[in-house]
């Protein structure tokens, strides 16, 4: 029997798997075009220096090398770098290649185009570039001293500050029965999709085309980033984005990208650059990296009277031009509350430039540095107040009939439950049997810990003065074969959409997902929109597919009407026939097929339409949200995201205390993200959240000395998770549809992301508590655990 | 004397076609497979043979291509991911990673199931800390490795009703 694979809800198997199973997909790296030369950047060896000069002699007269190109020559060809964002913080003029000074270890400071690879990297080695080093600003505190400034020209470091105040916290204090104040850190950390950037750029000086195949994200988006940097008009300029291989964020902007059209379009060839290893995790972007003050009051039954936070985040060389970062900062001030009631509310943030590498997005996006401060503070506080954290999240979390809720600190939440989701939880776990198996495993030197995590994913981000905006195109056709193809900017990074995206087609098509083909990767074929960013897809893209399919769908159903003789209102869709309501009368239906086929292949549009409809079966929907809000009120808030998916995450941790190692034991998760789509594909997103969440807290760490030197910017060095580092991860999902999304869908990318590294912090302190060990700084190296026993040791034997 | 611009003849057999070439000495066994031979489903994350991103079989043994060159190779029997299975028959280990969603972006994949395909040879009825150890030399970083081990177990399964059968 032959099933039809349709409809939402469904875990259908993916689409895009059987080219990329077996050798078949193809990624950037993997396209070889006649004649093409390749390119090696030459990076600066320090954080923060002048460029006296560059002696590129030797390296011209390397057999094979063709050209090079320093940064003060590649301003014939580009202007700086645009603001890929743009929101309340200042702009610093920076280049895709460093003019007159570098400012981090990685920048480039020139290229060189060769006849192979192998060539272009040997003539790296010949060039020879003179710097005069000046001080090198790593931490924030360097940053605020100033130690040294890294532009001039804004008199100090600071690229981001804000303060926004609702209420009088003095006074919340004040009145408070408890108030309790702790500096949280987080270490800086990527997301190293394990294909790097890839950038192949072709110019044809006789059309004045630019056509610029690249890894990316966002094509649409990275086209104009390019026509502006290159001061190109953008209608000649192709951004095709292949395969991905993982983004995560990370792929969102155009700088190296830019470096190969500046040299395609100077030598009128095709120029490939591929990012290695080194240059992915030297040059970013880079992620968290902050240090959070936070302050809470609670009244005498331990509900919140007032929260004060004080964020602190170091950018690295800038977050808005190489790479959109900075107003994560911003995001962060705006989530602190999270799933909680706060009365009375307090933010200043502070984002401070230095000579790291550029800040930019990586699963979570600020709305985890609003989660794990908070997440570890309710922890804190609930020991201090002797009460468990599971009771002092209840307490204070938003309830089911409180929604939409509206947060004091800008954001309309538009649906969840929580208590529902600690219930779900906290039964799968049966809190009180794991209570008293960790009292037993400690009489035997074994200590295990449980630490909870609350949720709150905010997503789909619409933000003004950037290319990170709130809408979606999408065109849904069929073809004269009764097929449809949907076509919108929204780029395959991994997440699923070649088979839901069809999904919500067949959904309103009544066809089999086969005969549904997602199209994307191409500016000159999409309509000009926003890809993957911010978990938007569910969000924005499925609501424009939807949509757009309606449109369609009224559309074949008037020329099915007119075709059969009915009135449409009587027809409906189903198995891919046209039908009169209920019948199996096949004298009352008509395929689609035949549809297609009489309208535009026979007789013509003349006979087979009805007036006043085109013979064009294609229909565009762009979809923005009602709720998204960029006039700020009195306090400077607006609402950016339209939909919150929620959950509660427990890990399940053991630490030994004589190696110090911390082995995740198992993750339990409830969670909410509205009307599922795939739940194969929702539970994958979580998981991959997860584990990014588990290498932050645990593994993960771009490590800078001193003099801004990064020192492990390799894969033997910087650890990510192996399938030893990541548990067992059990999800159990409940569905609370979005009011403010047609189908009721949100989208949950990040959502894995963001609550695991205070699940597992929180577990990690559970489990130590008989040494009254404190998690301070990340990640949670053997090292620093058994430090922190040590010192927890000291403190029991003082007291 | 060898220098980098030394060229060298070699015979390697890949996929079980016989390929006869003249290769730079320096060049990589990566590279040569990708770019020499159009192999490009073998995919590069880091040449530094930690990813594991570009693991194929050599002789039956699953080594990392980026630190092999292409002239170790002669001699040699190949099988890289196009040689594993096609779109129309795909392999028990590549059914099992579509049906257990075993990737996302799939980059890391051909590297994943060639090391699950030499894996399974060995240890045909592996437990989950089995699996977790062999994988472990292979990045993912999108799936958190759920579908990845799920779908090795399928494999095994998979497998052993086919040898069952036949």
């Amino acid at each position: 029997m032959v099933t039809v694979k349709k409809g939402l809800g469904v875990s259908l198997k993916r689409k895009e798997d059987i080219r990329l199973l077996t050798g078949n997909g193809q990624f950037t790296d993997d396209i070889e075009k006649p004649g093409m030369l390749h390119l090696a950047i030459v990076r600066s060896p320090h954080a923060h220096a002048r460029i006296v000069n560059i002696d590129a002699s030797k390296a011209k007269k390397l057999p094979g090398v063709v050209a090079v190109l320093t940064g003060e020559e590649a301003l014939q060809y580009s202007g700086p770098l645009v603001p890929t964002i743009n929101i309340f913080n200042k702009v610093p003029e920076v280049y895709a290649i460093a003019y007159k000074k570098v400012r981090y270890v990685g920048e480039p400071v020139a290229v060189i185009a060769a006849e192979d690879r192998y060539i272009a990297e040997d003539a790296v080695d010949l060039i020879e570039v003179e710097y005069e080093v000046l001080p090198a600003v790593v931490t924030i505190e360097d940053a605020l001293e100033p130690k040294a400034l890294l532009y001039e020209e804004w008199g100090d470091n600071k690229q981001l500050e804000s303060r926004t105040t609702i209420g009088d916290i003095d006074d919340a204090f004040a009145n408070s029965e408890y108030v309790f104040e702790e500096t949280i850190t987080h270490n800086r950390y990527t997301g190293t999709p394990m294909e790097s950037r890839v950038c192949i750029a072709e110019y044809n000086p006789g059309s004045k085309k630019m056509t610029v195949t690249c890894s990316t994200q966002a094509p649409s988006q990275v086209r104009t980033l390019i026509a502006q940097t290159l001061q190109m008009p953008e209608h000649n300029i192709r951004v095709i984005a292949p395969d991905v291989g993982g983004g995560y964020g990370t792929k969102l902007q155009a700088n190296a990208e830019i470096i190969a059209c500046i040299m395609a379009r100077m030598l009128g060839k095709p120029v490939k650059w591929t990012e290695d290893r080194v240059e992915n995790i030297l040059t970013g972007v880079h992620s968290r990296d902050y240090t959070c003050t936070v302050k809470i009051g609670f009244d005498k039954d331990f509900r919140i009277t007032g929260l004060q936070a004080k964020l602190i985040g170091n950018i690295g060389v800038d977050g808005t031009c190489h790479a959109p970062g900075t107003p994560a900062l911003s995001v962060a001030g705006a989530y602190f509350p999270g799933p909680y009631k706060v009365p009375v509310y307090d933010v200043e943030i502070i984002g401070v430039v230095s000579n790291k590498a550029p800040y930019g997005a990586h699963r979570g996006y600020g709305k985890d540095i609003a989660n794990y401060p908070i997440e570890r503070m309710m922890d804190i506080a609930a020991r201090k107040l002797g009460i468990s954290p599971e009771e002092l999240r209840r307490r204070n979390f938003i309830k089911k009939d409180e929604f939409p809720y509206q947060q004091i600190s800008g954001p309309l939440y538009d649906s969840g439950d929580f208590d529902k989701l600690m219930d779900l939880v906290m039964d799968k776990i049966d809190y009180q049997n794991f209570k008293k198996k960790q009292l037993e495993l400690r009489k035997q030197g074994k200590y295990i810990g449980l630490g909870i995590a609350a949720m709150l994913e905010p997503s789909g981000a619409a933000v003004f003065n950037g290319i990170f905006n709130g809408y979606q195109a999408a065109t849904v056709r069929m073809t004269p074969e009764g097929h449809f193809q949907v076509l919108t900017s929204h780029q395959n990074i991994g997440q699923g959409v070649e088979t839901t995206i069809p999904q919500v087609v067949s959904q309103v098509m009544d066809v089999d997902i086969d005969d549904i083909r997602f199209v994307y990767g191409d500016t000159d074929i999409t309509p000009y929109g926003l890809g993957p960013f911010s978990s938007r897809g569910a969000t924005y893209t499925v609501s424009a597919v939807y949509e757009a399919a309606k449109m369609l769908k009224e559309k074949l159903l008037k020329i099915a009407g007119y075709l059969l003789k009915e009135d449409p209102e009587n027809l409906e869709m189903a198995n891919g026939t046209v039908r009169v309501k209920g019948t199996t009368n096949p004298e009352a239906a008509i395929s689609l097929k035949e549809i297609g086929n009489k309208v535009y292949l026979w007789p013509g549009p003349y006979a087979t339409v009805p007036e006043g409809i085109d013979c064009n079966l294609e229909a565009t929907y762009t979809w923005t949200s009602k709720v998204v809000k960029w006039e700020p009120d009195e306090h400077g808030r607006v609402n950016l995201y339209t939909t919150h998916p929620t959950g509660v995450f427990v890990a399940l941790v053991e630490v030994d205390i004589k190696t110090g190692l911390v082995k995740v034991d198992k993750f339990v998760v409830s969670h909410d993200c509205g009307t599922i789509i795939n739940p194969m594909i929702a539970d994958g997103q979580i998981a991959g959240g997860i584990a990014h969440g588990i290498g932050g807290v645990l593994l993960e760490d771009l490590a800078y000395d001193s003099n801004g030197l990064m020192t492990n910017p390799d894969f033997q060095h910087y650890l990510c998770p192996t399938a030893m580092d990541v548990s067992d991860i059990e999800t159990i999902h409940m569905q609370s549809p979005s009011p403010f999304t047609p189908l009721g869908t949100k989208g949950m990318g990040e959502g894995g992301t963001i609550p695991s590294p205070a699940a597992v912090a929180n577990a990690v302190e559970d489990a130590l508590s008989p040494f009254g060990v404190i998690v301070k700084d990340l990640p949670i190296t053997p090292e620093r655990v058994l430090e922190w026993i040590k010192q927890g040791e000291m403190q029991n034997v003082k007291s | 004397m060898i220098d980098k611009t030394t060229r060298k003849k070699i015979t390697v057999t890949v996929n079980g076609t016989v390929y006869e070439r003249e290769v730079n000495v320096r060049t990589l066994l990566s590279d040569f497979l990708r770019r020499e031979l159009g192999l490009t489903g073998t995919h590069v994350g880091c040449e530094q043979g930690v990813c594991g991103a570009c693991t194929i079989l050599v002789d039956g043994q699953a080594v990392r291509s980026c630190l092999l060159l292409a002239v170790q190779a002669d001699n040699r029997s190949i099988t890289t991911i196009e040689g594993i299975g096609t779109p129309d028959h795909l392999h028990p280990i590549q059914e099992a990673f579509w049906e257990n969603h075993g990737l996302q972006c799939g980059f890391c994949t051909p590297g994943f199931v060639i090391s699950v395909y030499e894996f399974l040879k060995e240890n045909p009825d592996p437990s989950d800390e089995e699996i977790r150890e062999a994988l472990s030399g292979n990045l993912c970083r999108c799936t958190g490795y759920q579908g990845i081990i799920k779908s090795v177990k399928a494999a095994a399964e998979k497998l052993k009703q086919s040898e069952l059968a036949g």
